[in-house]
């Protein structure tokens, strides 16, 4: 059996051989250093830093003047074949007209004022950096990532000029200090840098960015003439940017205060959403989103909200939102199609309890005698209660001392109490003419009915004919 | 108002609403949900038998030869009892077509329709709700503007007085900046609770009396809405066009409170005109949190009756209740819950020495829901409710598994104890089951599940009989629509209109 001790030593060897090979492929790089006592000036080899009709790169076969093989190993050095992508206007031939000042007076700049480190040693090459060249553009920048909005286009093309970046290079850029501030995503961040200038866009912006890339969320992106003072480049969304939700939507009662915040200020709302991502959830109503931009071409697809209840609808809710539901049906209807309501409310014969718990059934007695909720709103006594328990023989179809309430020998004689605590569930079972049997003044015992509260003149007024049916045409009068 | 009338209102409305351009639909959606149910089980079935072939044993009371308790009254010659009854056996399907047409010519109009086909492939009267076999749910023409809505076909207004439905007319006119809405409508009325007439002989399966004629129905609302408070005013009256005589008259009024942040206060109550009393009402104090939510309230319950039943002479008596109910996110992955309510019936002035019902009862249940993982959630409770007729002790638990948002799987147990009051029956009832949804594409979604009910009877005679069963049910929903007016919207939108499990 292989230990894993095995695994994990071949594992490391795959791992080194993989990188050796990968490492063997790239072209080797010339080491200034280690020949420096070998060559005088730059332009020995890199003429065409002085003269730009020479190259810039010396010929590899210079090299085997000396690493021939017998007296020095061979080296495959090549020259690059292409010139490097870069978004600089700096070129060699403009070196002659920079100048810099010095104790000395103003001097020409040589190759090591750019290539070599203050104070370092001949030939220790470096490649030259920005602060090199903030030294004399903007001495009073500290740090080039920082450096003022005017400057950036001293040495920087706009992104749509600069062909030669690719996605690569773009997406390597590094963000300035300034994209760390807290408040950088709001108007009053990005927004404000990028229309804080005499120009229609900052040219800070341009270096970075161009318009497909503020389509990444910008909704209102032709309402924005700063974006729109952007050129076009698609290579621009190599810059991976995630829209975020502000902070002020992870607010506990951000859904009941989105409505107002948007009536206060469309514009705010209209940078990222569009009048689509309302319908996501205001579905029956598109007046308040109409304040919005539909999306379109040349628009940010924006935020894409996922429907989710609101805090207001946890625990319990389906039993208490008929409170709310009535009193401010419009609320409801901001989210909600009829179909909701209806599902519920005139279910299907086949469906499986939605409103209720799984396995409703087996609890719906304790919920039924005492009206948990109103069964009534839902199901029809008639249709459903009656159906379903004649079906299963629980209904009175015959003398109604049949001995099915057992539990006491006495139920008849006392069950006026549990009829008039639990008559919607008697009338599950039991029809009117059974209760007629002993409760009728006409034809039958004359027991009397009427209980606490019983306005018998008011109910005559309102419909006489429920009082013949105990009364015929007798009917008292009080 | 019949379904051909309503078609042809419909037709009216769009040739008066849509003559300034092509009528033509542009847009519609289109719900196709079709479910399918098998259940089979048994009941009682009430027999007798002559007293002088009951046995006699000693300590306990006559029973038939087979071992039924029997009913023995004196005077009587024969003794009842209740045996198995035949197994039943139902098999509903239903089919509901949910239909939305726009883009009628008029910006604002549109016609909705929702239908439902029942079929029953089991014992024609086993199981309720497909008789008849076609339903109109709703079907009704809608103009909506800035400041009304009016609708006419057969539709259904919620308020606190329930869901109405009725074949007519409605309107609703609307101050946005103000807050200010005012509804009315009017048509010949439903029953409750189902789509159809009073006079349905669906409703009737116990040969009970009914009305021969549907009721008028006119109701009226109106509604003022600001950021801290809601009210509302719902008046509602039913009226035999037969004798001119009321069915109903009720007022409610509702309102919301929003005193602070996070703190809601909701109540209301209803009136009954025709009887004189008042009756349900409720009032809550909801707090609201991320993490805890919480709600304390009293209510108040009296059935209402219409006066085409004798229901409401026989004085129905309302409970009062307090309840409370508290759910906290413990820690993460872990909700609990907790609920209570403790009701008393008022006093029915019926007392006699011999036999006394319950007056009060009381619920409560403690639930923990968790997710150990993601796409598994774990949920648990136990609940228990005493009162007046029936009471259960039951244990309940469910496992939901959903890998994809595509797929969702539930295992389901229960257990429960449910004595009755008025009937000697102490049973346990333990059920398992199965359910699964798939949602093989945006358009598509399937669903199936079995469940198996298993009942034990604590009983010493033979009426212990069992009520085991299985239920087994289907379901598919397909969605249908043009979208040619909105192309690029989400598809939560395209796929409007759905119902709750489309959340």
């Amino acid at each position: 059996m292989i230990s894993r001790a095995s695994v994990s030593a071949l594992a490391v060897i795959v791992s080194v051989v993989a990188v050796g090979g990968l490492c063997a492929q790239q072209p080797p790089k010339f080491d200034h250093l280690k020949h420096a006592g070998l060559f005088p000036t730059c332009t020995g080899c890199h003429q065409g830093a002085e003269d730009p009709d020479q190259k810039m790169w010396p010929d590899s076969a210079a090299c085997a003047t000396c690493h021939d093989g017998t007296t020095r190993p061979l080296v495959t050095w090549r020259p690059p074949e292409e010139a490097r992508p870069s978004n600089l206007k700096f070129a060699h031939e403009l070196v002659p007209l920079m100048t810099r000042e010095t104790p000395q007076g103003t001097q020409e700049l040589s190759c090591q004022d750019c290539h070599i480190a203050p104070g370092g040693p001949w030939m220790a090459v470096r490649r030259a950096t920005p602060e090199g060249c903030l030294a004399c553009h903007g001495p009073e920048v500290k740090q080039h990532l920082a450096a003022p909005d005017s400057l950036c286009q001293t040495c920087h093309l706009p992104l749509v000029r600069a062909a030669s970046l690719r996605p690569a290079d773009i997406a390597g850029f590094p963000a300035p200090p300034s994209h760390q501030a807290p408040n950088f995503v709001s108007r009053a961040g990005h927004g404000a840098l990028a229309t804080g200038t005499t120009e229609p866009v900052a040219a800070s912006c341009t270096v970075c960015h161009a318009r497909d890339f503020c389509l990444t969320c910008h909704v209102d992106a032709p309402e924005q003439p700063a974006i729109q003072a952007l050129g076009v480049d698609a290579r621009s969304q190599a810059i991976a940017v995630r829209l975020a939700a502000p902070p002020s939507h992870r607010e506990s009662d951000f859904l009941s205060r989105h409505g107002g915040m948007l009536r206060a200020d469309a514009r705010t709302c209209a940078t990222c959403h569009t009048r689509e991502s309302c319908l996501a959830c205001h579905a029956p109503s598109q007046r308040v989103s109409a304040t919005l931009h539909s999306s379109g071409e040349g628009r940010g697809r924006g935020a894409q909200p996922v429907r989710h209840p609101p805090e207001s609808h946890g625990e319990n809710f389906v039993a208490r939102h008929s409170q709310i539901a009535a009193t401010t049906p419009a609320s409801c209807a901001g989210c909600h199609v009829r179909t909701d309501c209806l599902e519920c409310h005139r279910p299907a014969a086949a469906s499986r309890p939605g409103y209720h718990p799984a396995g409703f059934l087996t609890l719906h007695p304790a919920a039924a005698y005492a009206r948990q909720t109103s069964c009534g709103d839902c199901h029809n006594v008639g249709s459903f209660c009656a159906t379903c328990h004649a079906s299963a023989g629980l209904v009175s179809n015959g003398p109604l001392r049949s001995g099915y309430h057992d539990a006491s020998r006495f139920f008849v004689a006392g069950h006026g109490q549990a009829a008039r605590q639990n008559l919607e569930s008697c009338t599950a079972c039991h029809v009117e003419r059974d209760c007629l049997t002993c409760h009728s003044a006409v034809g039958g015992r004359r027991f009397n009915p009427h209980g606490p509260g019983f306005d018998a003149n008011r109910m005559r007024r309102k419909n006489p004919e429920m009082c013949t049916a105990c009364h015929g045409t007798a009917i008292p009068t009080r | 108002m019949n379904p051909r009338l309503q078609l042809a209102a419909a037709g009216v409305t769009l040739l008066l609403f849509g003559r300034e351009s092509r009528v033509s639909a542009q847009g519609y959606r289109l719900r196709l949900d079709t479910r399918a149910q098998g259940v089979a089980y048994r009941g009682v079935t009430l027999d007798s038998i002559p007293v002088t072939d009951t046995l006699s044993t000693p300590g306990s009371g006559p029973t038939s030869p087979e071992g039924f308790a029997v009913l023995c009254r004196s005077g009587v010659a024969y003794c009842s009892f209740f045996r198995p009854g035949p197994w039943r056996n139902a098999g509903p399907l239903t089919s509901t077509a949910d239909l939305t047409v726009w883009g009628l010519g008029r910006p604002g109009l549109s016609v909705h329709a929702a239908v439902r086909l029942g079929v029953e492939f089991g014992s024609a009267d086993v199981w309720p709700g497909t008789n008849p076999a076609v339903q109109l749910l709703e079907g009704y023409a809608e103009y909506a503007a800035t400041r009304t809505t009016t609708r006419l076909g057969r539709q259904v207004v919620a308020s606190r007085l329930g869901t109405t439905g009725f074949d007519g007319a409605g309107m609703v006119l609307r101050d946005a900046r103000r807050g200010v809405e005012v509804q009315g409508y009017l048509g010949w009325g439903l029953a409750r609770g189902v789509a159809l007439p009073v006079t349905s002989p669906a409703l009737n399966p116990l040969d009970d009396f009914q009305p021969r004629q549907r009721q008028l129905v006119a109701g009226a609302g109106a509604g003022w809405t600001t950021r801290p408070v809601d009210l509302r005013l719902d008046y509602l009256r039913e009226v035999d066009p037969g004798t001119d005589h009321f069915v109903s008259e009720r007022v409610g009024v509702g309102a919301t409170l929003r005193p602070i942040p996070r703190v809601q206060l909701a109540g209301g109550a209803d009136y009954d005109i025709a009887a004189g009393w008042w009756g349900s009402a409720e009032a809550s104090l909801t707090y609201t949190q991320s993490k805890v939510q919480a709600s304390v309230g009293a209510r108040r319950y009296r059935p209402h009756f219409d006066l085409w039943t004798i229901w409401g002479a026989f004085s129905p008596v309302p409970y009062h209740a307090a309840q409370a109910s508290v759910a906290v996110t413990a820690i993460r992955r872990l909700e609990l819950r907790g609920r209570w309510e403790g009701y008393e019936f008022e006093e029915a002035e019926t007392a006699t020495p011999l036999f006394n019902a319950k007056r009060g009862g009381w619920r409560w249940e403690l639930g923990g829901t968790y997710h150990p993982l993601t796409g598994l959630t774990v949920d648990a409770s136990y609940r228990e409710e005493f009162g007046p007729g029936a009471g259960v002790a039951a244990v309940a638990g469910t496992i939901t598994y959903e890998p994809t948002r595509h797929l969702t799987v539930v295992l389901l147990g229960s257990q429960a104890t449910r004595p009755l009051e008025f009937r000697f029956n102490e049973a346990e009832v333990r059920v398992v089951g199965v359910d699964a949804q798939l949602e093989p594409s945006p358009r598509v979604r399937l669903g199936a599940s079995a469940d198996r009910y298993r009942e034990i009877h604590r009983r010493p005679d033979a009426g212990a009989f069992d009520w085991n069963q299985w239920r087994l049910s289907a379901r598919v929903v397909l969605l249908f629509g043009s979208s040619a007016d909105l192309r690029g919207l989400p598809p939560s939108i395209r796929l409007l209109p759905g119902g709750r499990s489309e959340r």
